[in-house]
């Protein structure tokens, strides 16, 4: 690469940090409104200094039993990540190696799943689970997500596998390996940087998810993002609360993504950096 | 019994058929090369060897097993691959230590296997290196040292040269050959590279376009070749091909008229025509007063050392000689040549197959 001139440097820092003061900005007013008393919570101009208050943060977790709701939403999406990272791996796998002239319209098939509105499938999924008797249990999400989270991991990690040479796999077969041991040790570990990314999109989207979350199950399932929404209600909404439940809902995402991201990184630049 | 079997081996994709039901026979111990030009099937034939292609039809043995259904992983063969596919994920000692899981070895074997392979091939300071952390010679030290240290029945390699420099190039062909007269397992190399071919093989297997043009070992294959193929494929520069016509014990073309070598007294037709081939060193500067001396214009000298090769015209053929250096004339000139009859071959211009024999 060429090195950068000083107008240009100037330029993309100039552009970077407009870009975080936009992304900031938000998590900024929910971290401040969260320790900020409740009575000027609402002062214009926004009162910039203040003696912090945990209050909210104490009734977010005594008031209702929040750390279920996070413990719930942990066990959604990580649950629905390793469902899904596994099987789409594998079916990935399948879909890039095995020679077949319908095999792209199997692999589009698959991606079509993913094209559902959401709002569209509601209702079907509410009568089939509550006839399975798992309605308000986080099998029930795990299963919905899931639906959501496989074709996106076959997309991208078949991307990953098609770019994984085929002669080492030839290499490993030669040198006596079967089939389960080369994809293990040779195809999976090279293929490293497209499960990153496929782990952080399936949590993220597992996490976040609402409309599912709400219809889906009741006191016992709870997920956070729904729990937040709680503390709004007919007579008032608790904003203290909602910020602080808002900012511990942030906490596991990004845990999760700085965990990831050593292969992150790699991943999503892979092909521009060959 | 032969290490390595084909009978009338075949391999279509599709309804293309690029290997022409060939056989060909390996003994225990021999290294043996296919050579041939781009494209004739070299490569196609060795992964059938090593099962990652499926014969189509024939029959593929190894150790006098039929192994045509028999998965790549239970073959025992090692393979050296020609852009060396090692694992980049894994250090040198990694890379030989997943070659030798599969044989379930105890780690005191492991770690002999791998220090011996080291020692032999040179790799002591390089096992804790990645492949990315290695030059190209290094890494293909490192395939081979993979693929040693399994102690396959067969080694298969596929032209393990062609990614390395010239002089590289020279030094890892001899440590290959050292490699083989140490460990006596038996090889099957391809390459298009006829020094290699020549260097390495007991036995060289010439292909063209998925058929065996001959079997032989380099003598052979350089002295007797079958057909005018082999002839002009094999030797740098290329053997001289002139057409001409047997007439009255002669052998005629523009510009040319020679006695029939005696080898072919009483075996040519009269009026049959044929091909003269003879090699670069087979023409050489005429004594005064020799029989059938060829007057020949020089277009152009390349000086190569010892040697010089003369591009010269004679009648409407361009030929190539190659004379020593000293004395040697200069463009322009007019030299005096001689055939040396002992060397002279000849081919069915039709066919293409030789006459000699
Ligand atoms: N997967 C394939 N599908 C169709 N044709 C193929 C395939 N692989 C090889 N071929 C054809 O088979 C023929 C032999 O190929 P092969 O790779 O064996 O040649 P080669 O002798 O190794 O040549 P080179 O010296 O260039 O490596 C070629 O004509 C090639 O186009
Ligand atoms: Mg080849």
């Amino acid at each position: 690469m060429n090195k950068p001139s000083m107008q240009q440097a100037i330029l993309v820092y100039a552009l970077l940090g407009i870009a975080l003061i936009v992304f900031l900005t938000p998590i900024y007013l929910i971290a401040s409104s969260s320790v900020k008393p409740s009575p000027i919570m609402f002062q214009r101009p926004p009162a910039m200094l203040f003696e912090p208050t945990f209050e909210h943060y104490r009734d977010l977790f005594t008031m209702r039993p929040f750390g279920k709701f996070i413990m719930n939403s942990l066990m959604v999406a990580l649950g629905s990540t390793a469902f899904s990272v596994f099987f789409g791996s594998i079916a990935a796998y399948a879909i890039s190696r095995i020679k077949h002239k319908r095999m792209n319209d199997i692999a589009f098939w698959i991606l079509s799943m993913r094209m559902f509105p959401p709002i569209a499938v509601v209702v079907p999924y509410y009568i089939i689970f509550k006839t399975a008797g798992l309605l308000d249990t986080p099998l029930a999400l795990i299963i919905v997500y899931s639906t959501a989270n496989i074709p996106l991991t076959v997309w991208l990690m078949k991307g990953f596998f098609d770019e994984v040479p085929r002669a080492l796999e030839e290499a490993a077969a030669v040198d006596g390996h079967g089939l389960i041991s080369i994809f293990w040790r040779v195809t999976l570990p090279l293929a490293a940087p497209g499960l990153a990314v496929s782990a952080v999109f399936c949590f993220i989207f597992s996490w976040n998810e609402f409309l599912f979350a709400l219809m889906l199950t009741g006191s016992e399932a709870q997920t956070a993002t729904v729990a937040v929404m709680s503390f709004w209600s007919s007579d008032a909404v608790q904003w203290g609360r909602i910020m602080a439940g808002s900012f511990v809902i942030l906490i596991p995402g990004v845990v999760f993504v700085l965990t990831c991201q050593r292969w992150l990184v790699r991943g999503l630049t892979m092909g521009s950096v060959k | 019994m032969s290490a390595i079997t084909l009978r009338s081996v075949v391999k279509r994709y599709g309804s293309v058929e690029v290997v022409h039901g060939i056989d060909l026979d390996v003994e225990e111990g021999e290294f043996v090369v296919l050579l041939g030009p781009s494209g004739c099937g070299k490569t196609t034939t060795l992964r059938m060897v090593a099962g990652l292609e499926d014969v189509s039809d024939g029959e593929l043995s190894i150790a006098g097993r039929r192994v045509n259904e028999v998965a790549p992983k239970d073959r025992g063969v090692a393979m050296v691959f020609q852009n060396y596919a090692l694992y980049p994920h894994m250090s040198v000692r990694q890379n030989m230590e997943f070659a030798l899981r599969p044989l379930g070895l105890d780690a005191a074997e492991v770690d002999r296997r791998i220090q011996e392979a080291a020692g032999i091939l040179g790799l002591g300071e390089l096992l804790a290196r990645k492949p990315a952390q290695l030059s190209g010679g290094q890494r293909q030290r490192v395939a081979m040292g993979r693929a040693m240290v399994r102690t396959p029945d067969v080694f298969l390699f596929d032209e393990p040269l062609s990614n390395l420099d010239a002089k590289l190039r020279t030094q890892v062909r001899l440590e290959i050959g050292k490699l083989h007269n140490r460990l006596g397992t038996t090889v099957l190399y391809v390459t298009h590279d006829q020094v290699e071919a020549m260097t390495l093989a007991d036995k060289i297997v010439v292909m063209q376009n998925g058929h065996i043009e001959q079997v032989g070992t380099p003598e052979q294959v350089y002295a007797h070749p079958n057909n005018m193929f082999v002839a002009s494929f094999i030797g740098s520069p290329s053997m001289n091909m002139i057409p001409a016509r047997h007439e009255g014990g002669r052998l005629r073309a523009e510009g040319l008229d020679l006695a029939v070598p005696s080898r072919f007294e009483g075996k040519l037709p009269e009026g049959q025509d044929v091909v003269i081939g003879i090699r670069p060193t087979g023409l050489q500067r005429a004594e005064p007063g020799a029989a059938d001396a060829v007057v020949a214009r020089v277009e152009v000298t390349e000086f190569l050392g010892n040697e010089a090769l003369l591009d010269i015209r004679v009648g409407d053929h361009e030929l190539i000689a190659e004379i020593p250096a000293a004395g040697r004339p200069a463009p322009g000139d007019e030299v005096s040549l001689t055939f040396d009859p002992s060397v002279i071959h000849l081919f069915d211009p039709q066919t293409g197959a030789t006459l000699s024999r």
